[in-house]
């Protein structure tokens, strides 16, 4: 407890300064930024996630869109064709596309970014209790300032970090959930200062509230969400305030009815803000090589620009002379001048090669690829009606590469459930194994008032062996689990709350641990109900029968320990103490000649391997001599070292065990499987949770994404390994010598602190990162969300694959944003990770679809269509660089203009996009089933420099045949060039589109349409193009009149666009073929033997399930850190007296009832043991299957 | 109720599901093989047809440029006696068989330079004369701020020598009728083209404009035997405004198709008289060709080799394929 001091002076990092009620001075101090110049240092408590104002939108929205090299080269192109002198081809057949482009691009971000101001405000206007001069009034959370006072009823979501000032709760403690910041699913004890408790707690509130003028020194804000640094001043003492003081934005009061906090750090001031982490603009791998190929192209054409230029200056010098009718043109020009203009001339004439419509069907096929997957139903939960959500419509094709796989674990992985599946009482089991749990009708647990369900448990034997007399054992077991925990019972008043009524006055209990509320929960459900307790005994109802027990000490959990105990004095006067902690721990305590080991051991092994959490219970008499001597020497030592462990030690021996509970921590539908078919689809899975270390490899385990036999690397072991300059896991030579000592797996979990030290020592990261490559999981445990995003980062850093991050809280907002791709699940609550993902799901297996079926075909689709897109237009526009040595390097195009503005939008687009919207390789069933297909796309093989770079070398091949074969034939003939030019034009469309049909594999009704469609716009284009009707218009535009009747009636130019065309794919079509012959593609395989696939895929799943392999792990796992135990020894959360008065009536009621349906249900119970005994066998068949 | 609470439901449709009915060509090497072997014999049987074709076309090509290895029209080359008066002889052995069509060439001559082709007006030559040309015409504009009519650089180097065919029969001359009808594009002639039309001759309709500087007689005289064969619509102007793909190129001049020679031109001497005007010897050569046509146009050997060629290396490829495959198969059934 921190005491007052007096005032002296402050320390010099305590810079953050609160005036509480003194909103003025805040307000003066108000942060205002106007771009980048920010004044002031209070920010307000308004979430601003857009980016655009009015004003600022046009020049913003064109500075972000010309920040793309495309968009700048696109631009200089127009300005280079509006200028006559140089203008090859007119101005409006880049600039239309550019404008259309940018005004797209640009419509779509002022969507998103109204989407984004809506969901602010939505957030924004929430509304909080606010406490001014009228008293508490309701405001919106954008109005809430630093300074304030607010006031937070039960259940409502902190608008901003507030000091704890008082609550209703005795001593002002304060319950809160901080699952959505550290995903942590345990409450969380705040308490107010002594003093603010003391002065503050009047009734009315208001008035001493009011009169609160505390001052509050504290750090800046920080992004350390677990430590904070300050003092309180208030009359003239000072208070040392820590993070125990502070409700953080973004937690949520439980429990707890009324707490009163002074805002201490609003909005971007917030931890949980500071945590968040910048919004970077997101691209793609393919997009960024897109890019590179840009460049290249772009200097490939500058290149050409330049030797041609180079070959016109020749060609003026040499020839044109001699030819009187070009000597004379362009006259008063310079040589030197005319290349110059050549040279400017040639880079607006192939610049088609990098065409503006790649860009817009590469948008437009983004956008329907992310239509798809809001459209499918495979990834609709029709549970909560939300289908899946494509937030960012640019990432689609890097769903088809991921490596790394981000995932959050509590709400994520798991449902933030946990279920008492399983317990073993005297060497007999009792209980399903999870999966079979289903099929079981829920008990009939109507003889306990106490009851209030939620229990899945539906082993009837246990119930009749409970209420049956004469079974000391069981009795004993469920005795220990109602009393050995730091559980504080609540009695609800059934008046003010709805729950209580539904449960019919059961207590409601509030644990540190969820595994001690759901064990408490359990032993309820079964008859042993724990009503209450006070500093020093506790009330349990024994099957309707009341006891009390003295409690007379509290051996309390730490994370050494592993275990807790209590040495309680029950109504008959007899000590006992009782003890839960880690198998391992335990069973090392027990009594020599304890019996049921064996069997207890066995169940273990079965309770590991359905991956449930373990605890092991035992009971130890003690004699009332040692207890008095024990609790003599307790008392010495907390006087002097304070160190009781040994003591603990001393009194947890000689235990004889009673049995084992066997927790599931409940996963999401889905999880295992799922995480199955990513490993085989070879992505690694990394988990990364804020919780310890102890339940996150237990759900490792449970979700197969650590095998039974997978050796964990951890702590100092990892440690060494780290050190080692090129770290290897070292073969695990102990076990397993004979065969496949090397194939065994490893994993490696690593805690928050130790990866902080990667931040100091990069080259620690490199070797964390390369050792991870060897392993197939990692597990990090106690991140917080900045070191959530490290993790990212760090493997962004050293490698070059593609990182995905799923996540269903505000703590996995920052990881989600880091990552290449981030995914947010529709959680209940907030939904701040979906609203900062770029994919929203509604379920966690919804993955596998969205990764094996839309990413894979996405990346397959955009691979095959960008490589085709520039094999089309490179190889069309490239020509005019042969064309040149035919027309003295002149920068005379090869084709019309029309041809050239319609070539990529009309006459060849259409099909392509066709492609890359319908194209399947494989089914999506035939995805799922075969996941390897998807290490092509995390392999890049698909849109890689080298494939480019072969694309190109075709497309400059397919130029060199579209121009020398038809120059070859019409050498020295009659022909014009306008007919030269359409046969050209004919072949180059015929080429494009038989090279499209040979990519096709998939063809829908629409692929057919959108061919025939186009090439029947190519004539019908080109004979209305060169009609006379156009041509008396605008004789100077449509200068090809005629040219069609005349070249198409000639056999000739058929037979040359026939061999050209055939030349020209000829390559493409003998590989294609060569492959085919060789080795048939995978495609063929998977439709071949579809049904081995499936009998293979069933095994797979299986083997979690092998006897005798398996080394029994202890899975056990609790909650952190110390329980609630001080407050109940200390007895700051309890009164002296027990329960008070209107509680006893309730309960004294309660128990008549119980009394009554009890007599009622004997008979009854007798007839149901046969049946319970057939559960038996069927029970043992069970094991031995396993 | 529940139509309410599935409000977000995607459709159910075989779009939005992906589910297309679709067919996947399952292409096999039973099928890919014979395709190659059909490809490749298909090809060569036009290559062999074609080629076949081009054979039995008759071309004779005259240089007449005066310079270098041939020696015809020599006295003409240096341009110094205009006009200058030159005789081609030549004998023919067998029946040239008809139709023949007399076309003259030239090599070396770039009428695909960007600012030669350019160097026209469309609206010019479609009648309107009486407008001022266009800028693209420069340097070719205006004669003393007087337009140019046809204006332009395409138009001022048209090609202007004649040609007259004789056959020496028994020492005498006799004339071989050219007919210069139909030689140009219909659109050309028919649409594109235009005269300016005025109330009297068609000289009063090119009032006021000046004839570009190379040609000797204004466009209303090209053709002083035909009246309908002059201006905007000389058929020999035309051919030449459509100017030609490549540099070394071909252009119709007159057919033969009438008279005692619509058959063909029978053996026996010929004298072709030339009137030498256009200069090439700074850059090329010019030639006269006598060629008869087929439904493929004139001789044209590349065509049909190149299918040959194409159609063999698909012979080929299915051969190396169809070995690759029985590998490949062989050594599967061993394993």
């Amino acid at each position: 407890m921190p005491t007052g001091v007096s005032v002296g002076s402050v320390a010099a990092d305590l810079s953050w300064e609160v005036r509480a009620n003194n909103r003025l001075f805040h307000r003066k101090q108000r942060r205002r930024s106007c771009l980048c110049l920010h004044r002031g240092r209070y920010s307000d408590n308004v979430i601003r996630s857009y980016k655009y104002s009015a004003l600022t939108f046009l020049p913003l929205s064109l500075f972000e869109q010309f920040q793309r090299i495309a968009n700048i080269y696109f631009l200089c192109i127009v300005v280079l064709q509006s200028i006559p002198a140089i203008s090859t081809l007119p101005w409006y057949t880049t600039m239309i596309p550019l404008l259309t482009v940018l005004s797209v691009r640009g419509f779509k971000d002022l969507a998103d970014d109204l989407a984004r101001r809506h969901s602010d405000s939505q957030i924004n206007r929430q509304p909080c209790d606010l406490l001014t001069n009228e008293g508490f009034t309701s405001v919106q959370w954008k109005d809430v300032c630093v300074g304030d006072v607010l006031r937070l009823h039960k259940d409502q979501t902190v608008p901003a970090d507030l000091l704890l000032l008082t609550t209703t709760e005795p001593h002002s403690l304060c319950y809160i959930e901080t699952s959505d910041i550290d995903g942590e699913t345990n409450l969380k004890i705040r308490q107010a200062l002594a003093v603010t408790h003391q002065e503050l707690s009047s009734d009315p509130i208001e008035p001493s509230l009011l009169a609160f003028d505390g001052q509050v020194w504290c750090e800046e804000p920080n992004s350390h969400l677990h430590s904070f640094k300050g003092v309180l001043e208030w009359r003239d003492m000072r208070h040392l305030l820590d993070t125990g003081h502070i409700l953080l934005r973004g937690t949520v009061l439980r429990n707890t009815r009324v707490a009163y906090g002074l805002t201490i750090y609003t909005g971007l001031d917030s931890k949980i803000l500071q945590n968040c982490g910048q919004t970077a603009v997101k691209t793609t791998q393919v997009e960024r090589t897109l890019n590179k190929v840009v460049v290249g192209i772009v200097l490939l054409v500058l290149l050409f620009a330049l030797l041609l230029a180079v070959g016109a200056g020749i060609f003026e010098a040499r020839v044109a002379p001699g030819i009187e009718a070009l000597a004379e043109l362009g006259g008063r020009y310079t040589p030197v001048y005319k290349v110059f203009l050549t040279f400017w001339g040639y880079i607006i004439l192939l610049s088609p090669s990098m065409p503006m419509s790649l860009y817009i069907t590469f948008e437009l096929v983004h956008v329907i690829h992310s239509l798809f997957i809001g459209w499918d139903l495979d990834l609709y939960d029709g549970g909560v009606d939300v289908p899946a959500h494509a937030r960012s419509t640019t990432l689609n094709e890097e769903l088809g590469q991921v490596r790394y796989l981000l995932s959050d674990k509590t709400g994520t992985l798991t449902e933030n459930r946990l279920i008492f599946r399983q317990c073993c009482v005297a060497g007999v089991l009792y209980g399903n194994m999870p999966d079979k749990a289903k099929k079981h009708d829920p008990l009939d647990l109507s003889w306990n008032p106490f009851s209030c369900g939620g229990l899945q448990f539906s082993d009837k034997r246990l119930v009749d062996t409970l209420r049956k007399p004469g079974s000391p054992d069981v009795r004993e077991f469920f005795k220990a689990l109602a009393l050995c925990h730091t559980v504080m019972a609540e009695w609800k008043d059934a008046g003010v709350s709805e729950e209580a009524s539904a449960g019919a006055g059961a207590p409601v209990y509030q644990a540190a641990s969820p595994d001690e509320e759901t064990l408490v929960g359990a032993a309820r459900e079964l008859g042993w109900v724990f009503l209450s307790r006070t500093r020093d005994s506790m009330t349990l109802s024994e099957l309707g029968h009341r006891r009390q027990y003295q409690l007379l000490a509290l051996l309390d959990f730490t994370s050494q320990r592993r275990r807790m105990s209590v040495l309680v004095r029950d109504p008959e006067g007899e000590l006992k103490l009782y003890c839960k902690g880690a198998d391992i721990v335990i069973l090392e305590r027990l009594r020599k000649d304890s019996t049921y080991c064996e069997s207890t051991e066995k169940a273990l092994e079965v309770f590991s391997q359905g991956c449930l959490r373990t605890l092991c219970v035992a009971v130890r008499s003690v004699q009332e001599g040692l207890w008095e001597e024990w609790s003599r020497a307790l008392e010495l030592a907390a006087m002097t070292t304070g160190a009781s462990d040994d003591l603990y030690d001393n009194m947890e021996r000689e235990l004889t065990l009673l049995g084992v509970t066997a927790i599931e921590d409940q996963l999401q539908v889905g999880v295992p499987e799922t995480i199955a078919t990513l490993r085989q689809a070879g992505i690694k899975v990394w988990v990364l949770t804020g919780d310890k270390k102890e339940t996150a490899v237990n759900v490792g385990f449970a979700c197969r994404l650590l095998d039974p036999g997978t050796r964990l690397l951890q702590g100092e072991e990892l440690r060494q390994l780290l050190q080692t300059p090129s770290p290897e896991i070292p073969l695990d030579g102990g076990h397993g010598k004979g065969k496949g000592a090397g194939n065994r797996t490893s994993a490696m979990v690593i805690t928050g602190p130790e990866l902080v030290e990667f931040e100091e020592q990069p080259e620690l990261g490199k070797r964390f990162i390369a050792l991870s490559r060897q392993c197939q999981a990692v597990l990090c445990c106690r991140t917080t969300p900045s070191q959530k995003a490290g993790v990212v980062q760090l493997i962004r850093k050293y490698t070059s694959s593609i990182t995905m991050a799923i996540g269903d809280g505000a703590n996995d907002v920052n990881m989600i944003k880091t990552a290449h791709i981030g995914v947010g699940l529709n959680g209940l609550e907030g939904g701040q990770a979906v609203q900062n993902a770029d994919f929203s799901l509604a379920k966690f297996h919804f993955l596998r679809k969205l990764l094996l079926v839309h990413g894979r075909w996405s990346y397959r689709r955009i691979s095959v269509f960008l490589r085709y897109f520039l094999y089309k237009t490179s190889s069309f526009a490239f020509v005019h660089v042969w064309f040149a040595f035919c027309n003295g390097f002149s920068g005379q195009p090869m084709y019309e203009t029309w041809f050239i503005t319609l070539y990529t939008v009309l006459y060849t687009s259409f099909p392509v996009q066709c492609l890359a919207v319908f194209e399947q390789d494989v089914s999506a069933e035939g995805s799922l089933r075969w996941p390897s297909l998807y290490q092509l796309g995390v392999g890049r093989q698909l849109f890689n420099p080298r494939l480019l770079a072969g694309t190109f070398l075709y497309s400059i091949y397919t130029s060199l045949v579209l121009f020398f074969l038809p120059l070859s034939v019409f050498c020295f003939s009659a022909i014009d060039f306008q007919t030269f030019s359409i046969t050209v034009a004919t072949a180059s469309v015929f080429t494009s589109t038989t090279e499209l049909i040979l990519q096709t594999g998939y063809w829908t009704m629409f692929n057919v349409a959108a061919i025939v469609f186009s090439m029947s716009m190519y004539f019908l284009a080109t004979l209305i193009l060169h009609s006379p009707l156009l041509h008396t218009i605008a004789p100077a535009d449509f200068y090809f009149l005629g040219a069609f009747q005349n070249a198409f009636a000639s056999p000739l130019v058929w037979l040359t666009v026939l061999l050209t065309t055939c030349t020209a794919v000829l390559p493409s079509l003998a590989a294609r073929a060569l492959l085919l012959v060789l080795n048939p593609p995978d495609t063929h395989r998977v439709h071949s033997s579809d049904g081995a696939i499936r009998t293979e895929r069933h095994l797979e799943l299986r083997p979690a399930f092998r006897r005798g392999h398996v080394r029994r792990r202890s899975s056990y796992a609790m909650s952190q850190g110390p329980g609630f135990g001080w407050l109940i020894t200390s007895g700051v959360a309890l009164d002296k007296t027990s329960a008070t008065q209107s509680d006893r009536v309730d309960i004294n009621k309660i128990e008549m009832d119980f009394a009554t349906k009890m007599q009622m249900h004997v008979p009854q119970a007798d007839h149901s043991q046969e049946s319970a005994g057939c559960g038996q066998t069927e029970l043992t068949a069970d094991a031995v299957d396993l | 109720m529940k139509s309410q609470q599935a409000a977000n439901r995607p459709d159910n449709t075989a779009f939005t599901q992906q589910r297309l009915p679709a067919w996947q060509p399952m292409l096999s090497a039973h099928f890919v093989i014979p395709g190659f072997l059909l490809i490749g014999m298909a090809f060569i049987g036009i290559g062999v047809a074609l080629y076949i074709t081009s054979q039995n076309i008759q071309v004779l090509e005259k240089d007449y440029t005066g310079t270098g290895q041939y020696t015809a029209c020599s006295e003409c080359a240096d341009m110094q006696t205009i006009p200058c008066i030159c005789n081609v002889t030549f004998s023919l052995t067998t029946l040239f068989t008809g139709p023949v069509f007399l076309y003259y060439g030239l090599s070396n001559y770039y009428q695909n330079y960007r600012k030669y082709q350019v160097s026209r007006d469309d609206v010019q030559l479609w009648g309107d004369v009486t407008k001022s040309p266009g800028d693209a015409c420069a340097p070719y504009q205006y004669i003393d701020n007087k337009p140019i009519a046809p204006c332009g650089s395409i138009a001022n180097s048209m090609f202007n020598d004649t040609f007259s065919l004789y056959q020496i029969i028994n020492g005498t001359m006799k004339l071989v009728p050219l007919d210069g009808k139909g030689i140009a594009w219909w659109t050309d002639y028919n649409i594109k083209f235009r005269n300016p039309s005025a109330q009297g001759s068609l000289q009063d309709a090119f009032n006021g404009t000046m004839k570009p500087v190379n040609w000797s007689k204004p466009a209303y005289e090209l053709n002083p035997s035909d009246m309908n064969d002059n201006g905007f619509l000389n058929q020999d102007f035309l051919v030449w405004m459509r100017t030609a793909a490549l540099p070394d190129f071909q252009k119709l001049y007159r057919r033969i198709t009438s008279g005692d020679y619509a058959l063909g031109l029978p053996p026996g001497d010929y004298v072709l008289q030339i009137e030498y005007n256009y200069a090439v010897k700074d850059f090329g050569r010019k030639k006269v060709v006598f060629s008869n046509v087929t439904w493929m146009g004139g001789k044209n050997e590349f065509l049909g080799v190149a299918y040959i060629v194409v159609g063999s290396l698909c012979l080929v490829m299915s051969v190396v394929m169809l070995v690759v495959y029985a590998k490949y198969k062989f050594a599967d059934e061993n394993a």
